[in-house]
């Protein structure tokens, strides 16, 4: 009976040793990868990375429609982007493929490739006219502002995306070990009521 | 080396997941009142292992150690890392549910493979054998799940050849590393608790 004692606190030893090992290095990385896209203009913007901030570097990118046909295919830079003219007006599956087993997807509704689209074209119609002082149609002002919202919001847009990619919390990480030992618990408890009966 | 959801075809899933359950059904008969704790020990070992992340090479590569996990636990291993990718699927989203099966055959029959191979070397009482066959099971065990990685992928990716070869370069580093923890792993149990390893300290493991 003392023996079993004292290799259960080798173990729970153990396990604290490496529980103490494993949350001084953090903050954790995780292995999973995401692509995050966003249109500007007639372009789509792709960026690519392992969930702990690593870039996919060199990684095939597909684009699907809405029906699921290819309409064109790439590979990720050295800075995992990768961007593309809008082959066609439609949903835009975008699909990541980092080998190994790894993957991962991001869509882009129609309706958010058409705003980004009018966008594009009232402003190259606004280029080739006259000074601002003219004066501008409320239409016109109100797609300057939206054409520089939409520039002073990507860097928001690029820290949702790296909040994103977090890896896991030590709730979470916590919270695991805590299920594993539940489980042990219901293991153990199982096992006995089977040798009481 | 965790594979995403949707990459697999549902056969390959399926079958994946047959192999799994045969191999978790033999783990849990196995498995007895005293290695309950033991089993749970290791699972937690390899819940939290997938978070140490190694930063050399060229893909993301974390630590595995399903070696040491098969050279304790023989076919239990299977409940434990089953347990574990579940948990890994569920609470960091790495994997997934539907290829939990395939995943844990990947990572736990390479552990059991090494059992069979090593640990009637690791429990030698001379160091040298000893430490060298832990080394080896912690190196291998993750070179083998990299070849079942591969061979999942073979009906998806393109040729068998480089697929094996791209990951098993990537985890190269791991491979090292994952030899070495398990070398202070079973040096340590020498040490403190040589019951653990079976053979001739105590009842031998199955």
């Amino acid at each position: 009976m003392e023996k079993r004692h004292t290799s259960t606190m080798y173990l729970l030893i153990l396990f604290f040793a490496s529980i103490l090992i494993i949350s001084s290095s953090l903050p954790v990385s995780a292995h999973k990868v995401i692509i995050f896209a966003w249109v500007e203009g007639d372009t789509v913007f792709t960026e690519s990375k392992f969930s702990d901030g690593k870039k996919t570097i060199n990684s095939q990118v597909l684009v699907f429609d809405k029906e699921g046909k290819q309409l064109l295919e790439g590979k990720t830079d050295n800075k995992g982007e990768f961007s593309f003219k809008i082959p066609k007006l439609t949903d835009l599956r975008i699909i990541l493929n980092a080998g190994m087993g790894h993957k991962a997807e991001w869509k882009i509704p129609e309706s958010e490739i058409k705003e980004a689209g009018s966008i594009s074209e009232i402003k190259r119609i606004g280029e080739s006219s006259q000074p601002i002082d003219v004066g501008l149609s409320k239409e016109e002002i109100k797609e300057l502002i939206e054409e520089s919202l939409d520039r002073k919001l990507r860097p928001i847009v690029r820290i949702i995306n790296e909040s994103q990619s977090k890896g896991p919390s030590i709730t979470e990480i916590i919270g695991g070990i805590g299920y594993i030992f539940g489980l042990m618990g219901v293991a153990i408890y199982f096992k006995n009521r089977g040798k009481k009966a | 080396m965790h594979i995403s959801e949707g990459v697999l075809s549902a056969p390959l899933l399926i079958t994946g997941a047959a192999l799994a359950a045969a191999g978790v059904a033999v783990g849990l008969k196995k498995m007895d009142y005293e290695k309950i704790p033991q089993v749970a020990v290791l699972s937690s070992a390899f819940f939290v292992a997938s978070l140490i992340h190694v930063p050399i090479g060229p893909s993301s590569v974390h630590l595995v150690l399903n070696g040491i996990n098969g050279l304790l636990l023989g076919w239990m291993c299977f409940p434990s890392i089953l347990v574990a990718l579940a948990l890994q699927a569920i609470l960091f989203q790495f994997g997934g549910i539907t290829v939990l099966g395939i995943n844990t055959m990947n990572m736990a029959l390479p552990g059991v493979i090494c059992y069979y191979l090593f640990s009637w070397l690791v429990n030698r009482e001379k160091k040298l054998i000893s430490l060298t066959a832990a080394f080896a099971s912690g190196l291998l065990s993750v070179f083998f799940s990299g070849i079942l990685v591969a061979l999942s992928l073979l009906f998806t990716e393109q040729s068998f050849i480089s697929v094996a070869k791209l990951i098993v370069v990537a985890h190269l580093p791991i491979m090292i590393i994952e030899g070495i923890i398990t070398l202070f792993c079973v040096a340590f149990l020498h040490r403190v608790k040589p019951e653990l390893l079976g053979g001739i300290y105590g009842k031998a493991t199955y």
